[in-house]
């Protein structure tokens, strides 16, 4: 999967119809197109995110209702190539470990039911078992114990989006016990703001992308009753801008992405109706290009996979016809996550 | 990340066959850069020209979070004089016999900053060649290194790898060098993040950048003490300089408690503080555009939030008795109904007076009057009007007694 972005451009219709449709085939074509764009030094400059780029067109093809537009034989051992005698997996073949890296590559192999496949042939497997269980410890083993955070890898930084990561992998494989999930609960509800919302680390400012992390890490360990849900919702709220797409702080630009960093949020603190769902689907509607697919950050800029999968995830969350609905927590489609996890409340 | 703010072009191009020869000799070039960096890693070679390779490469794509990682190797598995056994910093003594020693690579390493932009000249600049002379190696290349960071920070603003790789080098620093040395790199790092703020001044990573860096010159392993005081100082020029900072206003939120405590602040300084930020904001408020502009009122009700739960961890009055926070609530709810003359299209004036008038009756332990019920009422109709996008949050409002 390939980041490229381009060549279609968003809203390139020239007078938008009044009931604006999404291009779902488009958005397919365009997906199953960007693996194929190697005479491009844009897909060179970009592999440092070809497994989060492999997730983000996976889950917008589930999404689409087309699970298998890409070679399920493929898909797995792309990923089992990037993983580390650690445990942990690289971006692609080549690159170091990185536990952002991990938790797609599990949500990869989740989706395409690949799980046992891991086990028996990811690294540390021996007698047909054990691979997810490496996975499971090198993803504990980035849990600084002192603190409850995680490191992204083994250099130290820290961020509220690595807790985050952690639970959704771990929870995901049922290794959530590895980690003291009180202890990165108390971190996160350190990094609690009189505005309701959460920052990247004590003292930061609330941030739309931060505070996703942080209520799906919450949820994941079944604390979401710790977040002040009416402030908190305010907040949310007012990233609600007069086109109807969404900013992450106040007093910036919408932006597409930030219809899933926020609708997700809303939607996990049960407040999904304080904004105006109509005139933000309109918007992430107007970001697509109808022709060549795929969803920009607004309208009149370049596509790409990652605005395209947080669009749809957006719409998704808004009930959109002929989506599959879509797990706020894990940004997967509901029906895998049930699979796996069961049905939570 | 993905693409942000990546306009398309007027008319998409097709590729002419030199321009796809182009491309593709760039691609080439590309991958032989990188498969020679991997050899070169691979086999531990870790020597200032593979520093040099790898710098040629992060120019090209600073988001190659690996290339950074090797970038660290070579520096603490190679470059880097080895630390004594029990990992404490060089002492004066160890770091002039050291010179000896290093003397090749440490011509060597000034070579290379030779190369390198103006930027780092102008940082290697504010050091005296004595400070060179003392930390030898180390020194040259955590700075040449800083040098050759800048320029891609300021180009690059919002990769997350350029400003963890960064904060990394400094904290090696830390261990490596003498404490006062230490310490001026970070003074150096304060000055640069101030000047990038005022290119982007609601810069997410600049801010985190400056949080990390003050923390730094405040932690006692390099001497340090509390810059509460400076740093408030700080936002307030940045809140004056653009009223809609709310990332300033956010730092001024949380510094607040910390710069009362050092001041040891009694009730009455705590009272008169209080009043001043409120005469702060009520001015931002009253100015221009701004009661249109949503950082003033996010201001505006972390002021209120710490009169209605003093003892929370933003506490700037703790010991106000209920009484005096009842009066002082009234006195903003007048306040807020003065503002709405000039301004009744104003939606953030009405959310407060809602707001505060509920929270001001159950402060009190009773029911709204009915003429409080009267004005809800009519600020919650003036909502729907004014913000219709938020419905269904005005729809939720129920008002007590209603149901
Ligand atoms: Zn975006």
């Amino acid at each position: 999967m390939s980041l490229v972005s381009g060549p279609g451009v968003a809203g390139n219709t020239s007078s938008l119809p009044n009931e604006i449709q999404l291009a779902i085939s488009a958005h397919v074509s365009y997906i199953q197109s960007l693996d194929t764009r190697r005479d491009e030094l844009e897909y060179w400059l970009t592999e440092h995110l070809r497994m989060n780029g492999l997730y983000w067109g996976l889950t917008s093809l589930h999404l689409l209702g087309r699970p298998d537009a890409l070679p399920r034989h493929e898909t797995i051992a792309f990923v089992l190539s990037c993983q580390k005698d650690s445990g942990g997996f690289g971006a692609a073949s080549g690159h170091d470990a990185h536990l952002l890296s991990t938790v797609s590559a599990v949500q990869i192999l989740v989706m395409v039911d690949a799980i046992d496949e891991l086990d028996s042939k990811g690294k540390g497997s021996e007698g047909g078992k054990g691979g997810v269980e490496l996975v499971g410890n090198y993803i504990a083993a980035l849990q600084d114990r002192m603190t409850g955070t995680f490191r992204g890898d083994e250099f130290g930084e820290e961020d509220t989006r690595f807790i985050y990561a952690g639970f959704n992998a771990l929870s995901l494989l049922h290794l959530l016990h590895l980690v003291d999930v009180p202890l990165a609960v108390l971190f996160i509800e350190s990094c609690a703001n009189f505005d309701g919302g959460y920052g990247v680390a004590p003292g930061a400012e609330s941030h739309s992308g931060q505070i996703f992390t942080c209520l799906a890490a919450l949820t994941i360990a079944g604390r979401i009753d710790m977040v002040n849900k009416d402030k908190l919702g305010r907040w949310l709220s007012e990233r609600q801008v007069e086109a109807g797409g969404l900013n992450g702080r106040p007093e910036k630009l919408e932006d597409v992405c930030y219809s899933w960093w926020v609708a997700a949020s809303l939607t996990m603190i049960g407040k999904l109706h304080w904004i105006d769902g109509d005139k933000l689907a309109k918007f992430i509607l107007s970001c697509q290009d109808t022709e060549n697919g795929g969803i920009a950050d607004r309208a009149g800029d370049m596509v790409d996979v990652f605005h395209t999968v947080f669009g749809l995830a957006g719409l998704s969350l808004l009930g959109w016809e002929g989506l599959e609905p879509v797990d706020p927590v894990y940004c997967m489609p509901k029906k895998i996550t049930e699979r796996v996890l069961g049905t939570r409340v | 990340m993905a693409s942000h703010n990546v306009p398309r072009p007027a008319i998409i191009e097709v590729k002419t066959e030199q321009s796809r020869l182009r491309e593709q000799n760039q691609i080439d070039e590309y991958r032989a850069l990188v498969d020679l960096i991997d050899v070169k890693i691979t086999e531990h070679q870790y020597t200032l020209q593979v520093l040099e390779l790898t710098s040629k490469l992060l120019s090209k794509n600073p988001e190659y979070y690996t290339v950074w990682n090797a970038r660290r190797r070579l520096l603490t598995c190679g470059l880097f004089p080895k630390l004594s056994a029990s990992s404490s910093p060089l002492t004066a003594s160890q770091s002039t016999s050291q010179i000896g020693t290093t003397t090749t690579s440490s011509a060597d390493v000034s070579s290379s900053i030779t190369n390198s932009s103006t930027e780092s000249k102008e940082i290697l600049d504010n050091f005296d060649s004595q400070t060179h002379r003392k930390n030898g190696t180390t020194l040259e290349l955590i700075k040449s290194d800083l040098g050759f960071i800048f320029p891609l920070m300021i180009q690059y603003p919002k990769c997350y790898w350029i400003w963890n790789y960064r904060l990394w080098l400094l904290k090696e620093g830390n261990a490596r060098l003498e404490t006062h040395i230490a310490r001026d790199l970070w003074m150096h790092e304060l000055a640069l993040v101030g000047k990038m703020l005022v290119r982007d001044s609601r810069n997410f990573h600049g801010w985190g950048y400056r949080r990390n860096v003050v923390a730094e010159l405040e932690s006692p392993k390099l001497n340090g003490f509390s810059m509460a005081e400076a740093e408030f100082e700080y936002t307030t020029k940045m809140i004056k300089a653009n009223l809609s900072n709310f990332s300033a206003w956010h730092r001024r939120s949380k510094l607040i408690p910390k710069l009362l405590n050092e001041r040891k602040a009694d009730d009455a300084t705590r009272h008169d503080f209080l009043n001043s930020e409120f005469e702060l904001i009520t001015e931002a408020i009253y100015t221009d555009a701004y009661p249109y502009a949503q950082s003033v009122w996010f201001y505006y009700q972390f002021l209120m939030s710490t009169l209605i739960e003093p003892t929370g961890s933003s506490a700037i009055n703790p010991n106000c008795t209920l009484q005096d926070r009842i009066v002082y609530l009234s006195k903003q709810l007048i306040s807020l109904k003065d503002m709405l003359d000039g301004a009744e299209d104003c939606k953030w004036i009405y959310d407060a007076l809602l707001e505060y008038t509920l929270v001001l009756c159950r402060m009190r332990e009773r029911e709204a009057t009915p003429e409080e019920r009267q004005d809800c009422l009519l600020w919650l109709s003036e909502l729907r009007k004014l913000d219709p996008l938020r419905n269904g949050r005005w729809g939720d409002f129920r008002l007590a007694g209603s149901g």
